[in-house]
């Protein structure tokens, strides 16, 4: 690994990485790579080592362990070169409440050294413009929104046009309309080339955003891969289904409860023409289950996907987690 | 958008005015309606303190012009050195901590300047403002300096030290806030760290630690005292200048100003690398172990090289060689045992407390020994690289345990045998226990940090070194016959054992009754108890690394 930025080859390397806090091991000898220009995905429920990942990725903590490499940067030897190259946007990102708007970027331009007075402004009003705070660049940090805050935050890591984006849950405490906006401005830095690497727990928004992503729980990786590659390593491929019909239910619901990928069928207790399913087949068999119910001869007044199953993986993990705490044998 | 190259063209670190930081801190602590406020009221007791001191002089002491122009100078210097040295070091600390208290620091740490620019940034940038009311109160130094006819020479001499204090004040302000986490403790805790650091430990020169006054501004400010007050005080702060004319460092006659400066820039280079260190690696010992052994061995140096000069033929290293002037009846002057044995029992027990201090720096906690061996065992490294931050400190205590006490032992050694009480010999036999005194507190000391971690460490200073003395003390007022127990009970703190060991062992001791046999005793008892708890919390303490280190294989 030398101290000038590649080009080829992948974006960010982590290899045998591992994170203590005592007794406590947040990160187990992670490996992972993220080829150029990917939005990458780490997802993974809270303490699953994310944040001492990213952290470590962008040179603010030195880890037990492993080797960093980002750019072709090794980032735990030559850390002033890879923050060169590296924007870093922290879990929940806080700003100075003694400055204004286009001060605080005007900070940044000058600590990156990105050229003459008029030339930082101008890279200021670039990177407001991307996040849309424009009409915000006389107002005090302080007086921003959750959401404008958040956006400030991305602007400033814009500043240097970064090879590498690690960002920790940009999202988080945004409001849906923010988290479109986010999205975007996201999905538009990696059409120009950045490789962005972005945590979150909420599954389902990485897997629009991203290209590939990966789970993580326990500080280890569960799967690795496109979107469908994630949901098929972890077996866990399940969705409910719930299915709205003109008339009785109980037939339907006893056709149901025999065909294949269906795990359970309940009745809703709301609503006296619905019935619920758990399924685990792709969009192709559960395409097939919606003719199948017609070809009943019932009347089908809606048929519905309730939730994805990206939540119910990580709340798979999660609850395994706390299970897991919870256990005699682990005390 | 600019390439890498661009972003590699960084202002060098002394360029202060082209450090973004401090250009971040001009604009957010110089804004108009806040400076202005802060200008005012400077500009206002900076002019009340000179023109009232002036018409004072003029009209009712009726002094010449210049001398009248003289008068106001120290006051101004007071209230100069309160902006800059309590308010500056006060605003570093708890800015500093703002910033992390915030979390905005992460962001300052990914910025690619050096370290050393980052460190240059703060230092200069968050008293910022402090440096402006300061430079508002000069034109009516300047106006005194040049009505009073000052030379220019001693003008730069007592602002050029007292600029560099400043700088240093600053500096311990940004150690502070660096280590502290609450930004109003960190405010408070600065300014009691500066008020203590340089107000109250260099009061121990007057008993013999003559280095201390060095980290202050009081030499200069006595060497330039002559020119700085009207002309009968300056004739008598002249005379009393005659007798301590120059820094005495092993007879080199350094002038007291340039001896000054080369040690608060000494200190300053020491904290500049301690911030260096934190700023390249967030979990990084304040100082590394060498450096932490050789900054103690320098003290040891210091400490000696300026007493040790000043014991004869002057004696002006004893406290009553300068009281002696007060005193009205004539006669000849020699010092007191008492007063020699006073001055070796503080400078072993300021050792000791150098030797924790040093201690904490170095020490490592839990987490870092565990990351620090799963590290080795990963490059298959057999054990911690012996200077290593995670590995012990126990060689380095005893290094400067073996320093300190050999440095006490000279010192001692040398007023006691001294010219002043004739031929009176000093035992080789005495160093083994002042090594035992020196070794039995640090190491207790260390083998508890690194064992059980800071809090217990803490709850034994206050509990076994504090609590004693203080129970002891009271006791021993409640009346005479109380005071063999009051002696036994403060014998139990490691603070009390240079002492215990003085009076037991040097020729010059000569004890009451009461005290001759109760002190030796003591003073071995917990001599002897100490060491088996230390030896017991070092057993512990290697149970612990060994478990450390087989559980991490």
């Amino acid at each position: 690994m030398t101290g000038k930025p590649e080009t080829n080859g992948n974006a960010i390397e982590i290899r045998d990485l591992r994170v203590d806090y005592g007794d406590f091991v947040a990160v187990n000898d992670l490996s992972l790579t993220v080829p150029y220009g990917e939005v990458y995905g780490l997802v993974g429920p809270n303490g699953a080592g994310k944040t001492s990942t990213f952290r470590v990725l962008a040179t603010l903590m030195e880890p037990t362990y492993g080797e960093v490499s980002l750019a072709g940067i090794d980032a735990l030897e030559d850390k002033e070169s890879a923050r060169r190259i590296m924007g870093y946007m922290p879990d929940l990102a806080p700003v100075p409440s003694d400055l204004k708007v286009r001060e605080f970027l005007d900070f940044y331009t000058h600590t990156y050294a990105l050229g003459t007075r008029n030339e930082c402004r101008s890279r200021a009003e670039e990177c407001l413009e991307i996040v849309s705070l424009t009409d915000q660049r006389n107002s005090w940090c302080r007086e921003l929104s959750r959401g404008q805050t958040q956006r400030l935050v991305l602007a400033k890591t814009l500043l240097p046009s970064p090879k590498v984006m690690i960002l920790d849950e940009p999202a988080s405490g945004l409001d849906p309309l923010s988290r479109r906006e986010l999205r975007l401005s996201l999905q538009a830095i990696a059409h120009e080339g950045a490789t962005v690497f972005v945590s979150s727990h909420i599954l389902s928004e990485l897997a629009e955003m991203c290209s590939s992503l990966c789970v993580m729980n326990q500080g280890q990786i569960l799967a690795s891969g496109t979107a469908t590659e994630v949901r098929n390593q972890l077996g866990r491929a399940e969705r409910q289904i719930a299915v709205t019909v003109l008339g009785p239910r109980d037939n339907i619901a006893s056709w149901l409860a025999s065909q294949h990928g269906v795990l359970e069928v309940t009745k809703s207790e709301q609503h006296d023409q619905r019935v619920i399913l758990r399924f685990t087949g792709g969009d192709h068999e559960q395409a097939a289950l919606l003719s199948g119910i017609l070809e009943q001869g019932v009347a089908v007044k809606s048929f519905e996907e309730k939730s994805s199953s990206f939540e119910d993986i990580l709340v798979k993990i999660a609850e395994d987690n706390r299970r897991q705490e919870g256990s005699p044998d682990e005390n | 958008m600019k390439t890498d190259s661009a972003l590699q063209h960084q202002a060098p670190f002394w360029a202060i005015w082209a450090n973004p930081i401090v250009r971040r801190y001009a604009r957010s602590r110089m804004r108009p309606r806040a400076l202005g406020i802060s200008l005012l009221i400077t500009l206002m007791i900076a002019g009340f303190l000179f023109f009232v001191i002036r018409q004072v002089g003029i009209y009712q002491a009726e002094l010449s012009i210049r001398d009248a122009h003289r008068m106001p100078i120290i006051p101004l210097l007071f209230f100069q050195g309160f902006i800059l040295f309590v308010l500056g070091s006060g605003q570093t600390a708890a800015g500093m901590t703002a910033e992390a208290d915030e979390g905005v620091i992460d962001y300052q740490r990914l910025t690619p300047m050096t370290p050393l620019a980052k460190v240059v940034g703060y230092l200069f940038g968050l008293p910022i403002r402090e440096y402006a009311t300061f430079l508002a109160t000069m034109p009516f130094t300047l106006w005194a300096f040049w009505r009073g006819e000052v030379p220019l020479h001693i003008g730069l001499q007592l602002y050029g030290v007292f600029m560099i204090a400043g700088v240093l004040y600053h500096l311990t302000g940004l150690v502070a806030g660096t280590v502290l986490k609450n930004r109003r403790w960190a405010f408070l805790s600065s300014m009691g760290l500066v008020f203590a650091l340089y107000t109250v430990v260099p009061q121990a020169s007057k008993l013999g630690l003559v280095y201390f006054k060095y980290v202050t501004i009081e030499p200069v400010v006595r060497e330039s005292l002559p020119y700085l007050v009207e002309s009968r005080m300056g004739a008598a702060a002249q005379t009393m200048e005659n007798f301590a004319p120059a820094a005495q460092f092993f007879n080199l006659n350094f002038p007291q100003s340039v001896f000054t400066a080369g040690t608060l820039l000494f200190l300053i280079g020491t904290m500049v690398v301690m911030l260096w260190r934190r700023w390249h690696r967030a979990e990084s010992h304040l100082m590394g172990k060498a450096g932490a052994t050789g900054l103690f061995a320098w003290i040891q140096l210091m400490l000696l090289g300026n007493a040790l000069p000043l014991i004869e033929p002057s004696g002006r290293v004893f406290l009553s060689h300068g009281a002696r002037y007060f005193q009205l009846e004539g006669g000849g002057w020699s010092p007191a045992a008492g007063e020699t044995l006073a001055m070796s029992g503080i400078y072993g027990l300021v050792t000791l407390m150098i030797l924790c201090l040093m201690t904490v720096l170095i020490t490592p906690d839990r987490t870092s020994q565990i990351r620090g061996w799963r590290r080795t065992r990963k490059l298959g490294r057999p054990k911690l690289s012996f200077q290593s931050d995670p590995a012990t400190s126990f060689p380095w205590v005893f290094a400067m345990a073996a320093i300190g006490s050999g440095g006490w032992f000279w010192f001692t050694k040398k007023l006691v045998e001294s010219a002043w009480f004739g031929t009176t010999d000093m035992p080789i036999a005495i160093l083994p226990v002042f090594f035992l005194v020196t070794a039995v507190g640090g190491f207790g000391f260390h083998a508890l940090l690194e064992g059980k971690g800071k809090r217990a460490a803490g709850l034994a200073v206050i509990l076994i070194g504090i609590a004693p003395l203080l129970v002891g003390v009271t006791i021993g007022a409640t009346g005479e016959a109380l005071v063999p127990l009051a002696v036994w009970i403060s014998g139990c703190s490691p603070v009390a054992g240079p002492i215990y060991a003085v009076l037991t062992f040097l020729p010059l001791s000569n004890l009451p009754p009461d005290f001759e046999r109760t002190i030796p005793r003591a003073f071995w008892f917990w001599q002897g108890v100490g060491l088996l708890w230390s030896c017991k919390l070092a057993i512990q303490l290697r149970r612990s690394r060994i478990k450390i280190a087989t559980s991490t294989q």
